[in-house]
């Protein structure tokens, strides 16, 4: 379902407040998406320089969350938004919170992945393949849902989000035996564990930014939901 | 967003109602009842097949734009548009499940059973204390102590006994706006009525003064059922219970207020809360 | 101007200096033009004044407001029923248009407003006020004087009330429309009839208007000549009763300013003076007792 924007504000001054929000949250989210694909680069590559750019460039993400927040609050105190619009900026200030969640984990990916390109390769490396691969696709289709207002593509992402769960689990289970058998690249395997937990936190907050989506356009609280 | 092809149903509506409030019980769920009310001014025609279920002891907003016939609906509860030549209706208002057009019903018993608060405060041009009585004296009353403890009694819930009662013999129109209108809810709740009709009543206060009249609104809600015309849609968010949105005559949509402002199932209610009219 | 020399020259003449002062110059002269000509028309007004004043007063005594008038030649008395006459006739006129007017008024502004009667009530009350005050003494001299049969002060009262009356009624009608409908409407929606609505708020608050009115069509309705000589005539005596000829103030000046005896002129000059500060003591009266009370 996409749904046309509304039509405009009899207060030109609100539909531009409006759009300004709803911009600053896709600059965002692209800042956050390159980010992240840059952290990943670091790690595949093995180059530490995409990574030291995706730990310099978060900053900018911080700071964009911020006038996210403030945006939102001076739509919400100058033009006491309802309805739609309403949802539209309480949504927009969470998926700012969520994005900028995502940015960090990009960022703690980076640092992991400095440390492991101290450390020789391992081919167990592109056991992540797929889970970077599901939640760089979710995420992106998150800010896709957001930019599009299509609720449809939002509420598919909780059942990937199961699937990517899962992988992080085997990936878990499959490192820790790995683990075992050769201590002596425990850091490495260590790491690459904790990197598998942060594209599943990426998942998950990808998840929420589709639930805040959801809400923004259909009015429906989907969190908490048991499928 | 709910599409228009989902309608409110009263079924729905009843369960919010329920939701919100847990003395329900204590209330009716249709006390005043409109079914498909009619309104002509002459050859023009106002309200087109209203239907509608007023809980009692609940706060009712109605919303719209100007002209969109919620003032004249509620100008028909305590029929006082008839005051107007020309005028007629068709179908039917209900009010404890008896017609307010029955003809036992006598309009001068209705009108006091049903209190009315007007858009620009309008106490009569006495003493404080003449003003409250003034229900009572034009129904007969005399008796002194009855009229002193009206007095007390209504000015105190209307928060206007503080500031009033050293002053009880003074002009009304020396109050300040607020009072004044304060005064007006006070007098219009010296008959003891059930109902308080309230036509934009903050509509020329400055904001402190609106405070103190929502306050008293929310504290009046105990005792009485409340309609409220307003043009201020916070502050019909802020007082109400239940939100009804009209528009060119027609009732487009009655739902909890809470639903209509976040999440309005019809595009005119949306289009006209947002801001998005015309 | 001070302003021009203070701020900057270009900021307030846009258009250049000349058409400025040309602009001050034609305001100035019009304003001058305009309070000259309201001074112009208090010149009638205070000459009025004067003459009175000067040949009226010195004849002022105790005596002119106790005794009766002395026949022609003789250079003593007073002008005692004349007032006295002037009042009960002035009377008999407020006791039959006051309430017919303020409850015709009643009836057209608050029971009927757009009913064909009172639009028809209006239309005449208001071509009533445009005739000539002789029509109302020649209608009463053929409705009462000649089928009661004599002169007297009933008759030149009812002249006199029929004179005053679409002045009262029209009065009332504007002070009733000036009442808010706020009022109105407050009433009503407390259950009031609209009996009770209009005898405890409408009336009370358009009674100093109402008054008013009253108090201004009685000081016209005592200056008036023509109405009471035809009905009431004029008598030299004390009046005994209302259906005999009484003495007026007006007719007094009529009848005493035509003989050629001095004293009587003298008198005629006292009672045009005494009639003078009735009529401005009534309105001054009206002014102060029935003035709007402020909103």
């Amino acid at each position: 379902m996409y749904k046309e924007p509304a039509k405009p504000h009899t207060l030109t001054n609100f539909t531009t407040a409006l759009d300004q929000l709803r911009s600053s949250v896709l600059r965002m989210s692209s800042l956050a998406q390159l980010n992240l694909k840059n952290s990943i680069k670091g790690l595949m590559e093995r180059d530490d320089d995409w990574c030291n750019n995706c730990i310099a460039d978060d900053e900018e993400i911080d700071l964009l969350e911020m006038q996210i927040d403030h945006e939102g609050i001076e739509v919400m105190s100058r033009f006491h938004p309802f309805a739609s619009d309403l949802r539209e900026v309480i949504s927009s200030i969470k998926i700012g919170a969520n994005i900028e969640r995502v940015a960090d984990q990009a960022v703690n990916i980076a640092r992991r992945a400095r440390k492991l390109n101290e450390q020789p390769p391992l081919t167990e490396l592109h056991l992540l393949d797929n889970p970077i691969r599901l939640s760089l696709q979710m995420f992106d289709d998150a800010v896709r849902a957001f930019a599009e207002r299509n609720a449809s593509l939002a509420v598919e992402l909780k059942a990937r989000d199961k699937e990517l769960d899962r992988m992080n689990k085997e990936l878990a289970d499959v490192l820790v035996n790995r683990m075992q058998d050769d201590s002596v690249n425990l850091p490495t395997y260590l790491n690459l564990i904790f990197i598998s937990r942060c594209l599943e936190r990426i998942g998950d907050h990808a998840c929420n930014v589709a639930e805040d989506v959801v809400f923004a356009v259909n009015a429906e609280d989907i969190r908490h939901l048991a499928k | 967003m709910r599409t228009a092809d989902t309608p409110t149903s009263q079924n729905s509506l009843s369960e919010h109602c329920l939701e919100l409030t847990d003395d329900f019980t204590s209330g009716e769920v249709n006390f005043i009842k409109v079914e498909d009310f009619k309104f002509f001014y002459g050859k023009k025609q106002a309200l087109h097949g209203i239907n509608l279920e007023i809980p009692s002891r609940k706060v009712t907003a109605f919303i719209g734009p100007s002209g969109c016939g919620k003032s004249t609906l509620l100008r028909n509860f305590n029929r006082m548009n008839e005051l107007i030549p020309g005028v007629r209706h068709e179908g039917d208002i209900s009010i404890h499940g008896t017609s307010i057009y029955d003809p036992s019903v006598e309009i001068i018993a209705l009108r006091r059973r049903i209190g009315m608060v007007f858009q620009k405060s309008n106490p009569f041009p006495m003493s404080i204390y003449e003003n409250i009585v003034y229900p009572l004296r034009i129904a007969g009353q005399k008796d002194r102590s009855v009229l002193d403890e009206t007095v007390e009694r209504c000015l105190r819930s209307a928060a206007l006994w503080d500031e009033a009662k050293d002053r009880l013999h003074e002009s009304a129109l020396g109050l300040s706006g607020g009072q004044m209108q304060r005064l007006c809810i006070a007098r219009a709740v010296a008959s003891r009525p059930e109902i308080l009709l309230m036509d934009e009543p903050c509509s020329a206060l400055d904001p402190i003064a609106t405070a103190k009249v929502e306050e008293l609104i929310t504290e009046l809600k105990k005792d009485f059922t409340i309609i409220i015309v307003t043009h201020n849609m916070q502050q019909a968010s802020r007082v109400s219970e239940l939100t009804a949105f009209f528009y060119l005559g027609n009732l487009v949509e009655f739902d909890s207020t809470h639903k209509i402002f976040t999440n309005p199932a019809q595009k005119q209610t949306e289009d006209y809360i947002t801001g998005r009219f015309g | 101007m001070s302003c021009r020399t203070a701020a900057p020259q270009n900021f307030f003449t846009q258009d250049g200096t000349k058409t400025s002062v040309l602009r001050l110059f034609r305001n100035r002269f019009l304003t001058g033009l305009c309070i000259a000509l309201s001074l112009l028309t208090l010149v009638p007004l205070f000459s009025i004044i004067m003459l009175v004043v000067k040949n009226g007063f010195p004849l002022v005594s105790v005596a002119l407001f106790t005794q009766l008038p002395p026949p022609p030649g003789l250079e003593e008395g007073g002008f005692a029923n004349a007032i006295v006459g002037t009042f009960i006739m002035v009377g008999i006129a407020i006791v039959l248009a006051v309430p017919l007017g303020i409850l015709g008024a009643i009836y057209i502004n608050e029971y009927a407003p757009t009913s064909r009667l009172s639009a028809a009530v209006r239309f005449v009350a208001k071509l009533l006020t445009g005739i000539p005050s002789i029509i109302c003494g020649v209608f009463a001299f053929a409705a009462v004087v000649m089928t009661m049969g004599c002169f007297s002060a009933f008759a030149g009262g009812v002249a006199l009330s029929i004179l005053i009356l679409p002045t009262i009624l029209l009065t009332a009608e504007q002070a009733l429309m000036g009442v808010p409908y706020a009022y109105r409407e407050a009433s009503f929606g407390l259950g009031a009839t609209p009996f009770q609505t209009i005898f405890r708020i409408v009336l009370p608050d358009a009674l100093p208007a109402i008054m008013t009115g009253v108090m201004l069509s009685v000081a016209r309705a005592a200056g008036e000549t023509a109405p009471v000589l035809f009905t009431a005539l004029f008598s030299a005596n004390w009046i005994q009763s209302l259906t005999e000829p009484t003495a007026s103030l007006s007719v007094l000046i009529y009848n005493f300013a035509a003989l050629p005896f001095d004293y009587h002129v003298k008198m005629a000059w006292s009672a045009s003076l005494v009639l003078v500060a009735l009529v401005t003591l009534t309105n001054i009266l009206a002014q102060i007792f029935f003035a709007p009370k402020h909103r």
